[in-house]
């Protein structure tokens, strides 16, 4: 019974340290937070910034950071609001973004490439199968959102596009 | 013990699986649709991942997004709750080729117990009486009309890989079997992935009643006791019971004896729930068994004390049970009344639309199992479940007032949004209940005379 209170202080003091360096963090990237994660048991701290320029110009205070995950990834999540009229590609099913075919090749497009609809623009792995995303719309990319490598959800945004005519 | 636990699930379940995890200490990650991306488990999970759109084909009950959010969050164990892919052998083959431990029986128990015509068979082959039907799954719908004369009407068509009341119909004429089997047939396909269909004799005045059964992986069976689960509408159940009122203690002992010993037989593991139907003369016949948790498992916990999610979680990690058959010892009645978003006056169809205003009952022995709250929209992708309410007391007849008074209790309302709670009352109150005469027969005997 005494050695649980001990324990308790233990977990006290690491919550304590996050919420203290949360703002600390919250400034230390370019961009906003945009998900800070705690696993307990042997600690961890996973710290991700958004990938673009702030969108949010009141910086949050702190300790409404220490959610253990942001909400599931929207439509707009993390995508520049600031391209007007740009189209979304996002993830078809949960799995591993890849941009290119194989590693070290170049990757499917870059910013400012043209894709023509049905074009591949990248590859999701789930449970070893490659499945090819493919753009929906012609347009020019005007951004990249999903890394290289990262796990993404389903609808999670991958690129954005300006959509054009093509031809 | 695992250290992450992903919860293939939705609704209640989801939240009570998370619960038990969260009390053990261990991570959870809530796999949902992009429906369910504002649940209450969703933001209590420690992490979540959106696997797929609102339909069920293509997030929960898909086992290659599953699996992958599995594998990307670290998880070591998936529990699937009840429905989905809860009872399927080839999910769980999958999450054992990927080195997932899938919280439940091991998949070769799950293909030869969950599949309704195996399981058949097995109990034939285990000694356990079973209802006259059809040896296999129907060739077509001709072979399958002459097994319903050989067997003689009313007759039972069940989808091999259903559960749950889903996709079984009851034929009472031989006129109306070729369009059932057709329906019945679409309906497994739709909800199960699954044509094959096999008919039963169907007795319509029947007690339904299941036996609760622990397994570890060391060769240990126990049972839980049993529960009545007649109140039932459409073939899903309204209202269970435990322990079975009006039934004989040596039946109930009798029955947990024979599961305990098939249990044994079939390799069990995990938590399991074998279902039989007593007919009038008190004879018991074997149905079907649930490979999973069942919707019903509180009046179990309420009466025996044992957290059965708490149990799935340890037996799946390869520890023998910590209970035996001589320290069970359940005290008291447990009765659940599920709530649904349905209205009894249009013969119970679900009524989507949004909860506008919600109060859950509160009081002594009072548990609600809900995943609902004032906001909630209630979509036609799912079950229609919004609450479970449970009660616990040591009479019967205390338990039933506790039940009535709490659903009395309950407020749910929305612009559309019908419930069940005004009948579930008229079921608690009505004679044959009180009396515990009632058979599976009741809500179609109260929706033609209606008692006011």
């Amino acid at each position: 019974m005494t050695a649980e209170p001990a324990h308790l202080d233990e977990r006290e003091q690491v919550l304590d340290w996050v919420v203290r360096h949360a703002a600390r963090l919250g400034q230390a990237g370019a961009a906003p937070l945009r998900r800070i994660t705690v696993s307990t048991a042997t600690l961890a701290v996973d710290v991700e910034w958004s990938p673009t320029a702030p969108r949010d110009p009141e910086p949050r205070p702190p300790g409404t950071e220490l959610q253990r995950r942001d909400d599931p990834p929207g439509i707009d999540a993390g995508v520049d609001a600031g391209t007007p009229g740009a189209v979304v590609v996002t993830a078809p099913m949960v799995g591993t973004f890849y941009r290119s075919q194989e590693p070290g090749a170049p990757p499917f497009v870059e910013i400012g490439d043209v894709v023509e609809a049905g074009q591949q623009v990248g590859i999701i792995e789930a449970m070893k199968l490659m499945n090819a995303v493919q753009a929906e719309h012609p347009g020019r990319v005007c951004e990249i959102v999903a890394t290289d490598g990262s796990p993404v959800q389903y609808e999670e945004p991958l690129l954005a596009l300006v959509p054009c005519d093509g031809h | 013990m695992f250290t992450t636990v992903l919860v293939a699930n939705r609704g209640e379940i989801a939240l009570r699986v998370l619960r038990t995890c969260r009390e053990m200490g261990i991570r959870t990650v809530v796999a949902h649709s992009t429906a369910d991306r504002d649940s209450a488990a969703v933001r209590l999970a420690d992490e979540s991942v959106q696997i797929g759109p609102a339909a069920p084909r293509h997030s929960y009950l898909n086992a290659a997004a599953i699996v992958t959010a599995a594998l990307q969050t670290g998880a070591d164990a998936i529990h699937p709750g009840y429905g989905f892919l809860s009872e399927s052998a080839e999910f769980a083959e999958i999450c054992e080729a990927h080195g997932l431990t899938l919280i439940g029986p091991p998949s070769h128990v799950i293909a030869r117990l969950g599949d309704k015509v195996s399981a058949r068979e097995f109990a034939a082959e285990a000694g356990l009486p079973v209802l006259p039907g059809g040896s296999g799954p129907a060739a077509g719908p001709v072979e399958a009309a002459r097994t319903a004369d050989a067997v003689g009407y009313p007759v039972v068509i069940k989808s091999s890989a259903g559960g749950g009341g889903r996709a079984m119909t009851v034929v009472h004429e031989p006129g109306d079997f070729a369009r059932a089997f057709a329906a019945t047939r679409r309906e497994a396909v739709t909800l199960f992935g699954d044509p094959r269909v096999y008919v039963e004799k169907y007795l319509d005045a029947a007690r339904h009643v299941e036996v609760q059964i622990l397994a570890d992986g060391h060769g240990d069976v126990v049972h839980l006791g049993a529960r009545d689960c007649s109140v039932q509408r459409r073939r899903q159940k309204l209202i269970e019971e435990t322990p079975p009122p009006n039934l004989p203690e040596a039946t109930i002992e009798h029955l947990g004896e024979i599961t305990v010993r098939a249990a044994l037989r079939a390799g069990y593991v995990g938590a399991g729930t074998f279902e039989y139907v007593l007919d009038e003369r008190g004879a018991c016949h074997f149905i079907e068994v649930n490979c999973r948790l069942q919707v019903e498992h509180p009046i179990t916990e309420m009466v025996t004390g044992i957290d059965l999610v708490r149990e799935q979680l340890v037996i799946a990690a390869g520890r023998p049970l910590a209970h035996r058959q001589c320290d069970i010892v359940p005290t008291g009645v447990s009765i659940e009344c599920r709530v649904n978003a349905e209205d009894p006056a249009r013969g119970f169809v679900p009524t989507p639309g949004i909860i506008e205003e919600f109060v859950p009952p509160g009081g002594p022995f009072t548990r609600v199992d809900t995943h609902a709250a004032a906001g909630l929209r209630i979509t036609a992708d799912y079950d229609p479940l919004i609450a479970k309410v449970s009660v616990w007391a040591p009479t019967r007849a205390q338990a039933v007032a506790r039940a009535h008074r709490a659903l009395e209790e309950f407020t749910v309302r929305g612009a559309g949004l019908c419930t069940d709670l005004a009948f579930l009352q008229e079921v608690l109150t009505h004679p044959l209940f009180r009396y515990a005469k009632h058979t599976t027969s009741l809500v179609d005997q109260m929706m033609s005379t209606p008692i006011t």
